[in-house]
């Protein structure tokens, strides 16, 4: 039986989490196997977070940024996609496929939106099968 | 009870505080922790035996479905242990005097728990112990209870109180109490509290459903009002399921019936309550999702989603599979099966049917709650011909008497949000008028 | 290793069954109590409820826990009553982590047993690692100013200043507009049922009682500019525009001016020069202010009047405030050319219609009295978006109150008119049943459509006729001749709102009004510490509503800054002194400018200004030493939570 994609999720405390909350508030299903660390905003991510979080046996990181919504930073959408460029290009260096990092803006309402995403972030990863390191 | 309560005595401390609030429901609860919040010391009344009012009794609520507990249970903790605030539950509030401006006495009588609070742990092995069942009131009578009980699991404070009443004085509680809590010695005290202002909070009483008689309350056992409905959807609800009464059964096929007592000339109320379509959209929301092949109707006049978030909420009940039909409902009548048979005018077909339900529920209307008015002596507060507390237009939480506030149901009809709002807003009017008092006095 | 002498109580919540019916609760301790630093784990129906928080409280007092993991629902609920729950207790409020196993779990994964409480599992495991590395946190006090920033001069800006004002604390009101009173007071001579009260009287009572005061500023044709700083302790600048009027004139000053636009105070019915007169009796300020958008500085008006002053410049001022209320209001909905009719001849919307009334006291179509006026609820309100480009899926809650009481004062207008409502329903809630209630007994005929059906208006010779679907007479299309049409239109966010959302980086639901945290646990807060919503920039709604929103955001303004103090959250930017070499590559990187370099000793480091510092983190991926830290989220803890979430890398 193949094992199903594990996902690490970073979210921000005001933006981002409120959105996947409320993914559940609406009853809107995702896969459980997901992992949610909360950060205040996306831009703090370091890269080697997200290489870690590969190392240690998740199959693909996704970033619920802040985007436009950010409270702290007008250009937080530049600033959190240096991180996962930054970590894309350490585990290509590596032989890991980049789409395996994935980032997008998930507002505080958009539960529906952060569904579709990660659904088709989890199949996605269900197609390309476990990490190979 | 009534005996005791008249042998009361005179308690002689000399209590004052900034404003007394009447009323330990949603209202009175935030109209409370704000007052408290901007320095002032609330004495906060509660006449049942826990604070937490309609709202802790109920489901999850419009338009968010939060639990109302989880709502509802961390404001009760916080009014609890305030350093500003001072809880007095099963207290009623006797008389009230208006001395000067920003002076009143008010005289409260606090009520025997034949319970000392202070050892009282909230085991409930008293209840284990007694032998004597009633109605339990905060279940509308779905359930029983002892006749020493604890209100409910999210009652704050969460202490046994014995109804003296329904009591036979076998003392069976007092030998198992583990703390030595139980008292039969306890007397009813009358305190008189100066007080600088007054808030009512009071809030609303569920429309009787039996005044409307065409709809069958009370004859029918598997007509319910949207109360009891409300109790076996909660999470602190008695058979852990939704059962329709008269058999036990787990009901496929519910019709609600909007506008039960409101916005009904007969029923000697014209208005409209305010809350009912919205509490029964939830409400169908939730059975579909406790009962997942029930069919749920609401027979309606208007859809009154006017809140915000409440229109997406109606359209989101709409597409979950909720049929609404637009038609007042003229007779409803129990059949020996139990079933029970809804007779309306659909009015986009234009004529006169009727449908059967395994159970129907009336959303009944809210009335006002305002008993306390009379206990005021010297000034009248105004109402309305329903008995609502008349405020200011510019000013939604003043009443006619200076100095005296009136926040949520008590003013009429409204959801937890506006309640909350309007809450608040007394408050910081309080807030305002005690500050020109203090000025005026320095 | 478990960490110097972490002992963590992990409790987790049933929710009564939101969370126990789909996670099983009981797994969920039974695994995290397996692992390190963990010395209890327990399940409750209701952690929220006294007894749950006492549960937690019980064991952090008698010193057997001093780290606490609640797994409960979102922590924008809770959070906060656990924290107050261990202080209480005599605990450290920042040795906990706050765990949503609900509407991050169970209510996602319903139907999903397994899966749920697997993630509960991890989501445990994920706090329990972070808590190993966690130390106790103290609170940053800072002084807050004793003033409140109220931006917007309507009804919930008025109002929400005079409560601050009366409780003592210095208000400063800025209004974008050159004279108080907002929609308000354009409403002018309608009642607001069911007070039979003008909303202008309320309006002109409320300036009456502000004006004057000592502890209140105001500036009108001002905008807020710029906001810095934080909760407590905001610099403000506003921008004062030039009235160019130095005080009131005499005659009638409008008639000299040869420019003309439409009078946006009566809602655009009637015209108006370049030289704003005060709309209304008591209206504040009391003298004119011009248009200079329209103005071509001909300077005839200044010949007539010495007070004008085309020489005035803006002005900045700056305050600074301990809290900040936008009551910046709404617009009403301009339907689009076409929409039910808009554009053809005698079909005007609500707005206009109170316009005109206000104005002309009365309603003229081809300058005769009109014999039928239909009113056509819901246009823009209530729309599904696809296909409805640019209407609205809300409830705009007032309108049909609005429209049963603009239609009964037509009635008192004009005895003899027809009034035909066409709605889909009659939202006329509360009290305001008896509106409904009175139309009806006057004659006025109610004919109610659905949402697939909607009206259609057109012009057939001098008359207009609507074609509707009546639901309420089996749903015949009927053909309604009317004189007049008048489409009842909802609220948007005004621009104002959106413009002030940006500025102060406000959150705006779906539907583009500002956004509360909570309706019922933060229902006038915003997610920005310090900055509450009133009125109807949060929501559609009617005058007593507005004015309860506007005291209610009063109070929470006033607890803030009447205590003089405030507290923030320790979660700002620390630099470990020993690992910095002071490249400076931080300090470029924070927006705030709380970063700077300072000798330590022998050597330069980089050092966070604390009440500068926001929290954000933006710093951290900068360092190329790890010396720069969040307090509360250090790399070392989010590190082990990625490696702890799978099970493995327990013992990092």
């Amino acid at each position: 039986m193949t094992r199903a994609p594990q996902i690490l999720v970073f979210t921000t405390s005001t933006i981002s989490d409120p959105g996947v909350a409320s993914a559940g508030l609406m009853r809107l299903k995702y896969p459980p196997q997901t992992a949610i660390i909360r950060v205040p905003c996306s831009s703090m991510i370091r890269p080697e977070w997200i290489v870690l979080a590969i190392e240690s046996g998740f199959d693909g990181v996704f970033v619920a940024a802040d985007g436009t919504d950010c409270p702290y930073l007008r250009d937080c959408t530049e600033r959190t996609a240096r991180g996962v460029e930054a970590a894309q290009k350490i585990l290509a260096s590596r032989g890991v496929e980049p789409e395996r990092v994935r980032m997008a803006a998930v507002c505080s309402v958009c539960g529906e939106a952060f569904v579709r995403i990660i659904n088709d972030f989890f199949n996605a990863l269900s197609r390309l099968g476990p990490v190979r390191l | 009870m009534q005996k005791i309560l008249e042998r009361a005595e005179a308690a002689g401390e000399q209590l004052s505080y900034d404003a007394v609030v009447i009323g330990g429901g949603i209202a009175g609860m935030e109209a409370s922790l704000s007052l408290a919040d901007m320095g002032y010391r609330v004495l906060l009344v509660e006449r049942e035996p826990t604070i937490g009012g309609k709202m802790f009794l109920l489901s999850k609520v419009f338009p968010t479905l939060d639990c109302a507990s989880c709502i509802a249970t961390p404001k009760m903790a916080a009014a609890a242990r305030h350093p500003n605030i001072t809880l007095w539950t099963y207290s009623e509030v006797r008389r009230v005097r208006a001395l000067d401006r920003g002076a009143f006495e008010v005289d409260i009588l606090r009520k025997p728990r034949f319970v000392n609070e202070s050892l009282c742990t909230g085991c409930g092995l008293c209840e284990d112990a007694c032998p004597v069942v009633v109605p339990k009131e905060l279940d509308f009578g779905l359930r029983g209870r002892k006749a020493v009980y604890i209100p409910l699991d999210t009652a704050v404070p969460r202490k046994a109180v014995v109804d003296i009443d329904n009591c036979i004085l076998c003392g069976q509680c007092e030998r198992r109490c583990p703390a030595g809590a139980i008292d039969f010695t306890q007397k009813p005290r009358v305190y008189r509290v100066r007080a600088r202002a007054v808030v009512i909070a009071t809030g609303c009483r569920p429309f009787p459903a039996e005044l409307k008689e065409a709809y069958g309350y009370g004859r029918t056992p598997n007509v319910i009002t949207a109360l009891q409905m409300e109790r076996l959807l909660a999470p602190t609800r008695p058979y852990n399921a939704v059962l329709r009464p008269s058999d036990g059964r787990e009901p496929g096929n519910i019709g609600y019936v909007l506008c039960a007592g409101s916005r009904d000339v007969t029923a000697g109320n014209p208005r409209c309550s305010q809350v009912c379509c919205m509490y029964s959209i939830k409400q169908a929301q939730l059975l579909l999702g406790a009962l997942p092949l029930a069919d749920v109707t609401i027979y309606y006049m208007d859809v009154r989603a006017y809140g915000k978030g409440f229109e997406e909420f109606y359209q989101r009940a709409r597409s979950m599979g909720v049929k609404f039909v637009r038609g007042r409902v003229a007779r409803i009548e129990g059949l020996p099966n139990g079933d029970v048979r809804v007779m309306y005018e659909d009015v986009e077909e234009g004529r006169l049917k009727s449908a059967v339900h395994d159970l129907v529920v009336l959303a009944v209307g809210l009335l006002p709650d305002n008993e306390v008015l009379k206990a005021f002596e010297g000034v009248t507060i105004h109402t309305d011909e329903l008995g609502f507390v008349k405020v200011d237009p510019e000013d939604p939480v003043r009443t006619n008497v200076e100095g005296v506030f009136a926040a949520g149901c008590i003013t009429g009809p409204k959801d937890i949000p506006d309640t909350i709002l309007e809450a608040a807003a007394a408050a910081m009017r309080c807030a305002a008028f005690l500050k020109e008092v203090e000025a005026r006095q320095t | 290793m478990t960490g110097g002498g972490v002992r963590i109580g992990v409790y987790v919540c049933h929710c009564g069954g939101n969370i126990s019916d789909t996670v099983d609760v009981k797994r969920v301790v039974e695994e995290v109590g397996k692992e390190p630093g963990v010395v209890t784990a327990v399940d409750f129906p209701f952690m929220c409820s006294e007894a749950g928080q006492k549960l937690v409280e019980d064991d952090v007092r008698s010193g057997r826990v001093n780290a606490v993991v609640v797994a409960a629902c979102s922590p924008r609920l809770h959070e906060a009553t656990f924290r107050a729950a261990i202080s209480r207790a005599g605990g450290n409020p920042y040795m906990y982590y706050h765990v949503d196993i609900r509407e991050e779990c169970s209510w996602a994964h319903e139907g999903d047993r397994e899966g749920a409480t697997e993630k509960a599992i991890r989501h445990v495991r994920m706090a329990v690692a972070y808590l190993r590395r966690a130390e106790p946190l103290s609170k940053i006090k800072a002084a807050s100013e004793r003033s409140v920033l109220v931006i917007g001069g309507g009804l919930a800006g008025l109002r929400a200043a005079l409560d601050l004002a009366e409780a003592g604390v210095r208000v400063y009101l800025v209004e974008r507009s050159p004279f108080l009173g907002g929609n308000a007071a354009r409403l002018g001579a309608l009642k607001v049922f069911p007070y039979g009260r003008p909303a202008i009287d309320i309006v002109r009572s409320l300036i009456g009682k502000l004006v004057g005061r000592r502890e209140v500023t105001i500036f009108t044709n001002a905008e807020v500019e710029a906001v810095s700083g934080y909760i407590g302790n905001f610099d403000v600048r506003i921008k004062v525009w030039p009235r160019y009027f130095k005080g009131k004139c005499a005659g009638d000053l409008a008639r000299v001016c040869p420019k003309r636009a439409r009078d946006e105070f009566y809602f655009g019915v009637a015209e108006r020069t370049a030289i704003l007169l005060p709309p209304f009796e008591g209206a504040y300020p009391d003298i004119p202010a011009i248009d200079i958008n329209l103005c071509d500085r001909c300077g005839l008006c200044a010949k007539a009047c010495p007070s004008v002053d085309l020489s005035q410049e803006p002005q900045t001022v700056s305050v600074r405030v301990g809290a900040i209320i936008a009551a910046t209001g709404f617009r009403p909905y301009a339907p689009r050319n076409g929409e039910c009719g808009r554009g053809l001849p005698g079909v005007i919307t609500l707005h206009e219609l109170v316009g005109a009334l206000n104005k002309f006291g009365g309603i003229r179509v081809d300058g005769r009295a009109p014999e039928s006026a239909v009113f056509i609820y819901c246009v823009g309100s209530r729309q599904r978006r696809a296909g409805g480009e640019g209407a609205n899926e809300y409830c705009s809650r007032y309108c049909c109150i609005a429209a049963l009481d603009a239609a009964l004062h037509l009635r008192e207008l004009l005895p003899g008119v027809r009034i035909y409502h066409v709605a889909r329903d009659i939202r006329s809630y509360g009290v305001n049943e008896l509106l409904y209630e009175a139309a009806g007994r006057l004659g006025d005929v109610f004919v109610k459509y659905s949402e697939e059906a909607p009206p259609r208006v057109e012009r057939q010779g001098d008359k207009l006729v609507v074609r509707v679907r009546d639901v309420l007479t089996e749903s015949v299309e009927l053909e309604i001749p009317a004189d007049l049409v008048v489409l009842v239109t909802g609220m948007e966010p005004s621009d104002g709102t959106a413009a002030i959302a940006e500025r102060l980086k406000l959150q705006r639901g779906p539907d583009g009004f500002l956004q509360e945290v909570h309706p019922k646990l933060k229902p006038v807060e915003t997610a920005l510490g310090g900055i509450f919503i009133a009125g109807t920039a949060q929501a559609p709604r009617g005058v007593a509503e507005t004015l309860a929103s506007a005291s209610a955001a009063a109070a929470r303004a006033a607890s803030l800054v009447l205590r003089g103090y405030v507290e923030l959250e320790p979660f700002v930017a620390y630099v470990d002194a020993s690992k910095c070499n002071a490249c400076e590559a931080c300090i470029s990187e924070c927006p705030y400018g709380a970063i700077e370099i300072v000798r330590a000793g022998s050597r330069e480091v980089a050092s966070v200004n604390e009440a500068l510092c926001k929290g954000c983190g933006a710093c951290i991926p900068a360092c190329p030493n790890s010396a720069i830290q969040l307090r509360g989220l250090t790399s070392a803890q989010i590190e082990d939570m990625i490696r702890s979430a799978l099970g493995h890398g327990r013992s990092a």
